[in-house]
């Protein structure tokens, strides 16, 4: 995700230059160019027709439901929703998940950002260069062979819970966030810290007044990373979690999936329920997810 | 800080604590008194969560020193697996006495019952089904049954009349049946192949009683060298089988491959078809979509002759207790609980199950009334897929062979995957 | 792993006599390590050592055995290995791993670029567009595979029942349903590159393009000398991580087909799950696991060796 092959200099030159491009006097004398405009148009239907149908059905009643599934909803059943928000205990895997997910972001940003520090301050010495490439190589380990050794694991230490899922999103993060991360505070002109030494202040609170407020833009696409990625997980709650009152929201879409047969249109108002919460932050946030993720691949 | 405040906020939570204890002392689960045991009851059949929440409230109100919290779990072999590379064995355990049940058993998860009374009410075919899924060190009783299943053809009794149908006891009537009902348009069976073990059914009933005298025992003692030239095997021995289950499903609807259960069971509710190739679990779903249907079940005549049909039929619910638990009286009392007769009789009616227990008053359900000779006269077969070890992708290739593939390549491979496995597994006695 | 080498390089240059003395003065800063550092390394180095490390150490480690997850276990030597070479299964779902995640690493990559240089062109709604195709990426896997299964199942034979693949339910045939596999791992997939794309097409400084049009060069030439060669790191490294990614194909097998029909989409993540947990043989699947591990690992150094002189050649 991260590229490094610029270099700290190019990279943080690539910046203003993004800014340039974008709306720059090159960019507007450009025409609208309108055929693409209508291909990307229908393009994005492949996105939204699925959104559009997962609507709709979760909408039906299910007498509605032959057909092709893509007609209006006539009359509109909202029972489905009532049903879905019992069948899969709602308010309580909402609740876990948003723990979950608020936890291993937090946990993850404050941590990440200083391990990424310290590696990205001494990528000369041998031990922090061995420290960056050993936590990288995790990103090819196929998560298999660790899957029952962990659940083992887990239990043996009392982290069989939301508190134990919350330090292994924290802890398997680390492999890609140190690599976003390192890229980034290279970039970072070490002059801004020694000003700061010189005033007398130490490393950790050089770190945390002048480091970690200037690593925003690197926290904003950690923090989205992390947040789609514990928060739409499947395997690792499944095997990890024991307590059936821990569950989150894939779980129970999961669990919902056996237990009730026929019921389609209960099932869809379930997925749309499941989908619903980081959908709608995302619509809200969308400008500032995009361009979190944007800048975060540009380092 | 002084001294006095905390001293006194601890004198009143134990005031406190004992006050409410008094008031509740009686009420289920209260937890004040510090009394209370807690027991996990890990349950694995999703379409009896109600059932068993009930019958726990009932269990709770008798015995308020005990609390039981039921985990209802979907994939429960996988869960129940979990459960045990965590070493927490919950205290108490329903699983389908299934291939998987016996793994377990002999891995010595589970308590043994010998010289349990409980044992003695147990319908002595229900104890040797169990036994033959394997125990602990071979010689105990790890499990308890609660519910038995049937595998049979379901059939829809009002297209029978109207078509002039009686219930078939040999195979050649069956295929009248099936002739008939295509001459009338209507698909004999809802086939359901999308959902790969929709198909297994089928082939347990026929494939158990055309199979020779102990197959599986055979099987299991040329292990590695099941192949083409071994005395028994898949391609020697279930060709009839399978070319059968191949003539049932050409008289399936057109679009057989591409519909599931859940398909199947709304459609054959809506009379979509004459019969349904499941077993007695598929009742409550199928009236779930239909309560007025009438519907009947009769075993898979595999054979010519009428005396010779067995009835297939597997311990739907067996319960157990964990072999370490904690808590071993109070899980005894609570199984004890769940077997005694009233629990046992409510259960098996609202799941259209049979009962485990020796002297059982036969389901008075009318659906089930075809079925209960079979039980009294003991004309039982299990289920054959519980001696395949579940590392053998059974179910696959029966479904692939039904979608198209060859008898021959279908049982080949299981002879092969049979062959691998035996090889890599260690034989521990 | 290896674009990565470089920046260490550029940051801390060789000094040779007659720098500036303020990088003299940085290096010497550097070179003093404060104790500090180490204590925000070890302690996070410790919870991944223990947390990650060891459950491979174990993994690998019972991998000679023939234990189950739990009760009794003996040493088996290489016996799982061995018996893995010889087993079919295993080989198919090595074959079908591959086709899924190649097909998707192409399609993703193709279509990403695609949208990505449609989207950084001149065009109407540029931010919606960007919004509407950025979506799949938010969504789980899981859920929206049940909503493509009934789509697939219900819908489509109705919509496209002139067309016989699609009228007979595409999921239930073993020669077609790995498309359909393809086809959502492709249409989520595709999110996430597109911006990653996105950001790199928006680091080539537009000067470039305006000089170039004032020599004539065609869009093609232009996409061909300028586009491509300057997002070359993206592309390398959206190649080996969808890669890496689509290899380990999992979630949307599950609500999709399961597997099915027969063990036609049978991936090796899936077999690993199933065989070792359901099918209660732990040893011999993390064995199966190790081997893909290796596989993993020399696939991305291949791609990396190969992407990487290719980007150097332009």
């Amino acid at each position: 995700m991260a590229i490094s092959t610029q270099g700290a200099t190019t990279a943080r030159a690539a910046l203003p230059r993004t800014r340039r491009s974008r709306s720059g006097i090159g960019e507007d004398s450009r025409r609208v160019n309108w055929w693409l405009t209508a291909l990307i148009a229908v393009l994005s239907l492949t996105v939204l027709i699925p959104l559009y149908f997962a609507i709709v059905t979760a909408l039906k009643t299910p007498d509605q439901l032959a057909g092709t599934g893509f007609e209006l909803p006539a009359p509109v059943d909202l029972q489905n929703f009532a049903d879905a928000w019992n069948l899969t205990d709602f308010p309580r895997t909402l609740a876990n998940t948003a723990f979950i997910t608020a936890g291993a972001v937090v946990l993850t940003l404050l941590t990440n950002s200083l391990v990424s520090y310290a590696v990205a301050r001494n990528m000369h010495k041998p031990f922090f260069k061995g420290v960056y490439f050993y936590v990288l190589t995790a990103l090819f380990v196929p998560f298999p062979i660790i899957m029952l050794p962990v659940v083992k694991e887990t239990a043996v230490l009392g982290l069989d819970n939301q508190a134990g899922l919350i330090l292994l999103y924290t802890v398997y993060g680390l492999s890609l966030n140190v690599f976003i991360y390192v890229a980034f505070i290279r970039s970072i002109p070490i002059e801004l810290e020694e000003a700061a030494r010189t005033d007398g202040a130490g490393t950790w609170r050089v770190f945390w007044r002048v480091v970690f407020p200037l690593l925003g833009p690197m926290n904003a696409t950690v923090g989205i990373l992390t947040c789609v990625w514990a928060w739409n997980d499947f395997l690792l709650p499944l095997v990890v979690l024991s307590d059936p009152a821990a569950r989150t929201l894939p779980l129970a879409q999961y669990i919902f999936q056996g237990q009730f047969n026929t019921d389609y249109t209960t099932a869809f108002a379930s997925y749309l329920m499941a989908m619903a919460p980081l959908l709608l932050v995302y619509v809200f946030a969308q400008r500032w997810v995009i361009s979190g993720v944007m800048r975060g691949s540009i380092k | 800080m002084t001294m006095p405040r905390p001293f006194r906020r601890a004198a009143t939570a134990v005031m406190a604590t004992v006050l409410i204890g008094g008031v509740l002392s009686g009420c289920a689960g209260s937890g004040g008194d510090g009394e209370v045991v807690t027991l996990d009851f890990f349950q694995f059949k999703p379409e009896a969560v109600q059932d068993f929440a009930d019958i726990i409230d009932d269990f709770e109100a008798e015995n308020p020193d005990i609390r039981v919290v039921q985990n209802a779990v979907p994939d429960a072999d996988t869960a129940i697996r979990t459960l045990l590379v965590k070493d927490k064995v919950p205290d108490v355990l329903t699983l389908n006495g299934s291939g998987n049940f016996g793994r377990l058993a002999q891995a010595g998860v589970f308590h043994d019952f010998t010289g349990d009374p409980l044992v003695d009410e147990q319908n002595p075919a229900v104890l040797e089904i169990l036994d033959a899924l394997g125990t602990y060190e071979g010689e105990e009783i790890n499990g308890l049954g609660m519910a038995n299943n049937a595998d049979g053809i379901i059939y829809n009794k009002q297209i029978f009349a109207e078509q002039g149908l009686t219930v078939p006891t040999t195979w050649d009537e069956l295929i009248a049946v099936c002739e008939k009902l295509e001459a009338a348009g209507i698909p004999a069976f809802y086939g359901t192949l999308t959902d790969a073990w929709t198909a297994i059914p089928a082939w347990n009933a026929l494939g158990g009683q055309l199979q020779p005298e102990d197959f599986f025992d055979r099987m299991r003692e040329e292990g590695g060298d099941v192949g083409p030239d071994a005395e028994v095997s898949f391609s020697k021995d279930y060709p009839e089988a399978m070319d059968k289950l191949q003539q049932l499903y050409s008289f399936a609807q057109d679009d057989y491959r591409s519909r599931g259960y859940e398909d199947g069971n709304l459609a054959f509710a809506n009379g979509e078809s004459a019969m349904y190739l499941q077993g007695i679990w598929t009742i409550n779903p199928i009236l779930a979509n239909n309560p007025d249907i009438e519907l009947g079940v009769f075993p898979y005549p595999a054979g010519d002759d009428p005396a010779d049909v067995r009835l297939t039929s597997g311990v739907d619910v067996a319960v157990t207790i964990g072999r370490t638990t904690p808590h071993l009286e109070e899980a005894r009392r609570f199984v004890e609980y769940l077997l005694s007769p009233e629990v046992v009789d409510a259960f098996v009616e609202s799941q259209v199950m049979f009962s485990t227990l020796a002297d059982a008053a036969p389901n008075p359900n009318p659906v089930l009334a075809e079925l209960v000779p079979y039980f009294e006269e003991g004309r039982l077969i299990g289920f054959i897929d519980h001696q395949i070890p579940p590392s053998i992708p059974l179910q696959p290739i029966v479904q692939e062979f039904l979608l198209g593939g060859s008898p021959e390549a279908a049982l080949r491979e299981l002879d092969n995957e049979w062959r691998k496995v035996a090889l890599r597994t260690t034989v521990r006695e | 792993m290896t674009t990565s080498t470089a920046a260490p390089k550029a940051a801390a240059p060789a000094t040779p006599a007659g720098s500036p003395p303020t990088v003299r003065r940085k290096r010497s800063r550097l070179g003093r390590t404060p104790a500090a550092h180490y204590w925000m390394v070890v302690p996070a180095l410790v919870l991944f050592f223990v947390l990650h490390t060891v459950p491979v150490i174990v993994g690998v480690f019972f991998s000679f055995t023939d234990y189950a997850g739990y009760g009794v276990w003996d040493f088996v030597g290489l016996r799982n290995y061995g018996a893995l070479f010889q087993d079919d299964r295993v080989i198919e779902a090595y074959g079908f791993t591959f086709g899924v995640a190649i097909a998707c690493t192409v399609l993703v990559n193709v279509i990403a670029l695609g949208i990505a240089l449609a989207l950084n062109a001149r065009i109407k709604f540029q931010a919606l567009f960007r919004g509407i195709f950025f979506v799949p990426y938010v969504l789980s896997i899981l859920v929206v595979g049940y909503v493509f299964q009934y789509i697939f199942a219900n819908s489509l034979p109705q919509l496209l029942n002139g067309i016989p693949v699609f009228r007979d339910n595409i999921l239930a045939n073993p020669d077609w349903a790995w498309t359909a596999i393809v086809f959502l791992t492709v249409w989520q997939g595709v999110a996430f590159s597109t911006i990653l794309y996105l950001a790199g097409l928006q680091t080539i400084p537009q000067e470039l393009y305006e000089a170039s049009s004032i020599d004539g060069a065609s869009k093609r030439r232009q996409f061909a000398s300028i586009t491509f060669p300057l997002i070359g790191a993206f592309f390398t490294i959206n190649m080996v991580l969808a890669m890496k990614t689509y290899l380990q194909v999992f979630d949307q097998i599950i609500p999709l087909t399961n597997g099915g029909p027969g063990t036609s989409t049978e991936s090796i993540t899936l077999l690993i799950f199933r065989g070792g947990f359901q099918g209660g043989e732990y040893a011999y699947q993390t064995a199966n696991a190790v081997i893909y591990l290796i596989v993993i690992i020399l696939v991305s150094i291949f791609q990396f060796k190969v992407l990487s002189r290719r980007e150097a050649e332009f």
